[in-house]
């Protein structure tokens, strides 16, 4: 199977990834966030939320309040769930799923490598300079 | 058999297992208040006697009075000078016979409205036990297809849950119709009722007493003081949408998973707005009430029931079955409201949608809500 033409993008040095927050990187038509989860990982995820567009890398990254008993209130998750800024939809930084229904939307996840301590994007070649149209990566 | 030839011949004597449900009808004391005096300790009748309690059992103040003068149907009187739904044999043929209604849920709303509001907490719980006691011994003996939902003292949630428990294995007792006051219906107030009918497998049934709006105690209407009967009635789901909600993120359904609700005269097209809010509110809000598990679309669909009059008329029929089906075929029941103004009448009501789809909502859904034994 042929192997679809990448570029790299640079996103900076791999220490400054930090957990809690995204690095944006734009160019052209591209806007992505990259950030560092609790583990580790490093996380690339598209600047538009699933559900009406916002720029979701501007919302919180933290824990989530999971299904609990009634009266009940348990914590979870810290570090791994992103807030968007505008309806606050609760999104998994691990799958990219959104949380708790039983059929997500998801976020648009981009891979990336680390090569001597600097992070990078690889993303379809000429994808910076196409119209990005779609309004949800679900 | 097509339900429309079913209905249309009238059996003369409808079927308790087969026949329409209908999940509102309203009787009335015959004596007014003085028919309770006999399920009454004496002291308590003495009290009520001496104070003339029966005057002050009437309803609503001037500017909610019916324009017409009566909330019930002049043409379904028994006899002349009696009051509509005082008869239970009257209502047996008026109602159940002439319109293959093999099941019908009694409803008293002026004993509801006592025990609300009208009557103070203590004379609640003798008025509730009284006129449950007169219902079971004066009507449920005369018909099988009798059914009635008793009334508890929601005032007193503690009695209340005692008076079901009292009451409740009565094999004609359908279902407990707790009087709204004004604390929502997801208030931990209410807990020890719906433990007690979850536990006698009884469905609750929300209906507005007619005390809303008028005294203190009783929910208040959204917005401000309605000028007029018409505007009164038009915002009277209001409480309902309140309640559903309330319901729902206080997670009543996760903590009693087997309790069933019944929303009852608040028509059917309300539920819409709220559930479609709630849904997507839900996905941004949910952590704020994480015990609403899952979709409040989807505890609609399992623990709650409306019931279909006073159907809406959009000029565009099909506008109302679109609605039905985006509330549930299976979460209507039928109600006639009988013997008041506002009822529908089974030949007339839900022509519009498909058979099964009808047959449904006149006879199979209520099923599933009513404790039918
Ligand atoms: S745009 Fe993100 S939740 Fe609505």
């Amino acid at each position: 199977m042929a192997i679809p033409e990448r570029e790299e993008i640079l996103v900076g040095d791999a220490a400054e990834l930090v957990e809690g927050k995204f690095k944006i990187i734009k160019q052209g038509t591209l806007n992505i966030g990259v950030t560092r989860l609790r583990d580790g990982t490093i996380r690339a995820v598209r600047n538009r939320c699933p559900h009406k567009g916002a720029a979701i890398c501007k919302g919180i990254i933290g824990g989530t309040w999971p299904p609990s008993a009634p009266g009940d209130l348990a914590y979870d998750r810290e570090g791994e769930i992103l807030v968007c800024p505008w309806h606050g939809f609760e999104y998994d930084l691990k799958t990219g799923d959104e949380l708790y229904r039983k059929v997500p939307t998801r976020l648009r996840f981009y891979e990336v490598i680390e090569r001597e301590r600097k992070i990078y994007l690889l993303v379809a070649r000429g994808a910076a300079d196409t119209q990005d149209s779609d309004a949800s990566a679900a | 058999m097509s339900v429309t030839s079913e209905l249309e011949r009238g059996t003369g004597s409808p079927d308790v297992a087969t026949g329409i449900v209908d999940c509102d009808v309203h009787p009335l004391l015959k004596q007014g208040f003085a028919s309770l005096y006999p399920y009454m300790p004496l002291a308590w009748r003495e009290r009520f006697e001496r104070k003339r309690a029966g005057q002050a059992a009437a309803g609503l103040i001037m500017r909610f009075a019916h324009p017409n003068g009566f909330i019930v149907r002049e043409d379904a009187s028994p006899r002349d000078g009696e009051f509509a739904g005082s008869d239970p044999h009257f209502l047996v043929s008026d109602l159940l016979d002439a319109n293959d209604i093999g099941i019908c849920a009694l409803n008293s709303l002026q004993t509801g409205a006592m025990c609300a509001v009208l009557a103070s907490a203590d004379e609640s719980l003798i008025i509730a036990s009284a006129a449950n006691d007169y219902y079971i011994e004066e009507w449920l003996p005369i018909d099988r297809r009798l059914r009635y939902a008793i009334v508890v003292p929601s005032q007193d949630p503690n009695a209340s849950a005692s008076e079901i428990r009292r009451v409740g294995k009565h094999s004609q007792i359908c279902a407990v119709a707790v009087p709204p006051i004004a604390i929502a219906l997801g208030n931990r107030y209410w807990w020890p009722i719906y433990e007690a009918a979850q536990e006698l497998d009884l469905p609750i049934f929300l209906h507005v007493t007619g005390a809303e709006g008028i005294y203190a105690g009783a929910p208040m209407p959204a917005g401000g003081l309605p000028d007029t009967y018409i505007e009164r009635y038009v915002t009277l789901s209001q409480a309902a949408e309140a309640n559903l909600t309330s319901l729902i993120m206080n997670g009543i359904f996760e903590r009693f998973p087997r309790l069933r609700v019944l929303f009852v005269e608040y028509g059917f097209v309300w539920p819409l707005p709220a559930m479609l809010r709630m849904d997507r509110l839900w996905r941004g809000l949910r952590h704020e009430v994480p015990w609403v598990k899952k979709s409040p679309i989807e505890y609609v669909a399992e623990h709650v029931w409306f019931t279909t009059q006073p159907i809406e008329e959009p000029a565009d029929p099909r506008d109302l079955e679109r609605i039905v089906k985006m509330i549930g075929v299976d979460n209507l029941c039928f109600s006639t409201d009988y013997p008041h103004w506002d009822n529908d009448m089974p030949m007339q009501s839900l022509r519009m949608l498909a058979p099964a789809d009808r047959d449904k909502i006149m006879r199979q859904n209520a099923r599933n809500v009513l404790r039918l034994s």
